[in-house]
């Protein structure tokens, strides 16, 4: 376990069927850390689900997408002084006795340790084949742009120092903030690190990634911005 | 349409696209407005140079001239892009105030007239 306070950012948007559950899974886990839910404006019962929970709450009075969530626990952990975080889908998706794995990583003298569906065989849950491709062409992307050799580029399973999520609390993608922070942290010099962990699949409520509008737009989205991330280091290069 | 105005409208295309590409890298425009604005500058390049199909365009609207059917074509954009610009900026509005009014309602009331006792002397 790295040396320090460390807290777990959960961001959550219409998740009453899970959330409840998730939490309960990782107190039982007993690891140390304080846990965050970030409620996403959600308009079900999620923020009911954690009354009495001993958990820390930030709600947005709307919801403002899950980069924006994820980016208020950034700036929470900021705050509040937390020297590592571990970022986990509220979905049950990430199974808390995997975030142990995580942590064991980078006490090894890495700044940011991803969680893999894709690095070796975990087991579990199998990512659709189109799906599973997609990763394979954003990990390509990665390794090309910004030279970081990770499977799993969209993984939300995360952990990392201060040092990476003091940058990312001031500059993070609003959506779909995926291979395009991989590709800026490895054109930054950070220490990149993937372990492979058991995925679950979700069994209640509906992906961020299910409508067709988001597929359609996501792939394109995630290329233009890979491309803006080593356009904008370059010119930061350039001093203008 | 004579190849002059063909390249005069790529030329205006190809600096519409550096400008909008310049806008995101300096965060002055999301990825989803530039995606737009790429998507536009695509079909309109095409419709300009495929004419077969900027032919079947202007004999659909109507118009005297090729160039006039691209004129409508970004009259209307222009329309839609219009429309959608006011429902979001009043989506916009609603959520500042809504954000505003919660700001208010959670600070600490200050000043105002004591409540238990009287108003002067």
């Amino acid at each position: 376990m790295p040396e320090g306070r460390g807290v777990i950012v959960i961001p959550a948007y219409n998740e009453e069927e899970n959330i409840g559950a998730v939490v309960v899974e990782l107190l039982e886990e007993s690891l140390g850390l304080d846990i965050l839910i970030v409620d996403d404006g959600s308009k079900d019962g999620t923020p009911d689900r954690l009354r009495g929970l001993p958990v820390h709450v930030l709600s947005h009075p709307m919801n403002l997408g899950y980069g924006v969530a994820v980016q208020t626990g950034f700036k929470y952990a900021v705050l509040r002084g937390y020297d590592f975080l571990v970022l986990m889908d509220a979905d049950g998706q990430h199974v808390p006795s995997q975030v142990r794995l995580l942590l064991e990583e980078l006490d090894r003298e890495r700044d940011i340790v991803i969680g893999s569906r894709l690095a070796g065989d975990a087991g579990g849950y199998r990512i659709p084949f189109l799906r599973r491709a997609g990763i394979r062409f954003f990990s390509f992307l990665a390794k090309v742009l910004g030279g970081v050799s990770i499977r799993d580029v969209t993984s939300g399973f995360q952990a990392m120092r201060r040092e990476v999520f003091l940058l990312l609390a001031e500059e993070y993608p609003t959506d779909f903030p995926d291979a395009e922070v991989v590709i800026m942290l490895g054109l930054k010099r950070f220490r990149l690190a993937e372990v492979p962990t058991l995925v679950r699949e979700r069994k209640r409520g509906k992906s961020m990634y299910s409508s067709l509008g988001t597929v359609l737009y996501y792939p394109f989205k995630s290329i233009l911005a890979s491309f803006i991330v080593l356009l904008r280091l370059f010119r930061e290069r350039e001093g203008r | 349409m004579s190849f002059q105005a063909k390249l005069m409208i790529s030329a205006l295309l190809v600096g519409n696209a550096i400008l909008v590409v310049e806008l995101l890298r300096k965060r002055k425009l999301t990825e989803s407005y530039t995606l737009l604005w790429l998507a536009v500058i695509s079909c309109t390049a095409m419709a300009t140079w495929a004419d077969r199909l900027l032919a079947r365009l202007t004999r659909f609207f109507g118009a005297a001239a090729p160039v006039s059917a691209l004129t409508l074509l970004s009259l209307v954009f222009v329309l839609i892009m219009l429309i959608y610009f006011s429902m979001k900026i009043s989506r916009l509005t609603r959520e500042l105030k809504e954000l505003a009014q919660q700001v208010a309602l959670r600070t600490p009331p200050s000043g105002g007239r004591d409540r238990g006792g009287g108003s002067g002397g």
